[in-house]
């Protein structure tokens, strides 16, 4: 028994946490990628996941857009069905049903904190409630926050 | 020492795991995963009321081809991490 870290690829893991929230269990999962900035960093944060039951627009939702790849994001709206993603770090939604969304965010675990920080917290309302409007400016935001050469501007 | 009751062995991504039971939390940024022997000694274990590290050795010594000295020290070790990683009580 060693204090090691292993790395589980997505595809095989969160089948894997999908199942254990079926169970009945909540699940604490390391965060990775930079799509929930700038509440949420790559290799920092953690979210505690419980399986879902309503889910409305503003959750921030474990899904599998497409078989095999799956998302942490926020839900920007749901119609009938259909739902539609967006990662608060992202200018680009993604698409789903509703039957795809697997699993809630109850909250957050930040900065190595033991504290959670709940999804119906004053913070993290606080919060969702000034980025999710400031949607227009994002793109000058994170820019901002984040100073990087675009993409587009990198030399293939 | 005793195997905590409600802790369970299971493989999750190819791994042996030891988690709680019930409504409990599973934290995959701090997870108890044991190797092929240590889950050998795990599933041992909680077959008995209690156990002692020398029924960790004598496990040992049976499944594996070591010395008694190097059991004696494994079967300690193990015992030692176990109860620290708070899977198993006095």
């Amino acid at each position: 028994m060693t204090k090691d870290t292993i790395e589980i690829a997505n595809n095989v893991l969160l089948p894997e946490v999908v199942r254990l929230l079926e169970e009945g269990h909540t699940v604490t999962l390391p965060l990775r990628g930079y799509s929930m900035r700038p509440f949420l960093e790559d290799n920092r944060d953690k979210a505690l996941l419980i399986k879902p039951e309503t889910v409305k627009a503003g959750d921030a939702v474990l899904a599998e857009i497409t078989p095999g790849r799956y998302v942490l994001h926020r839900i920007v709206s749901i119609k009938v069905q259909e739902v539609t993603l967006r990662g608060d770090g992202n200018i680009a939604t993604e698409h789903c049903r509703l039957s795809d969304v697997r699993a809630t965010v109850i909250g957050f675990y930040r900065k190595g904190s033991q504290q959670l920080d709940s999804t119906d917290g004053m913070k993290w309302r606080l919060y969702s409630w000034w980025w999710t409007r400031l949607l227009p400016l994002r793109r000058f935001l994170l820019f901002a926050l984040y100073p990087h050469v675009p993409k587009r501007f990198l030399k293939k | 020492m005793k195997v905590k009751k409600g802790f369970r062995l299971r493989t999750i991504c190819g791994e042996n795991v030891i988690v709680a039971e019930g409504l409990e939390n599973i934290d995959f940024s701090k997870i108890i995963s044991l190797n092929e022997s240590a889950a050998y000694l795990w599933r041992k274990a909680e077959e008995l009321p209690t156990f002692t590290a020398d029924d960790l050795k004598g496990w040992l010594l049976d499944e594996y081809e070591v010395d008694e000295a190097t059991a004696q020290a494994d079967a300690q070790t193990v015992a030692t991490q176990w109860l620290e990683a708070g899977i198993t009580e006095p």
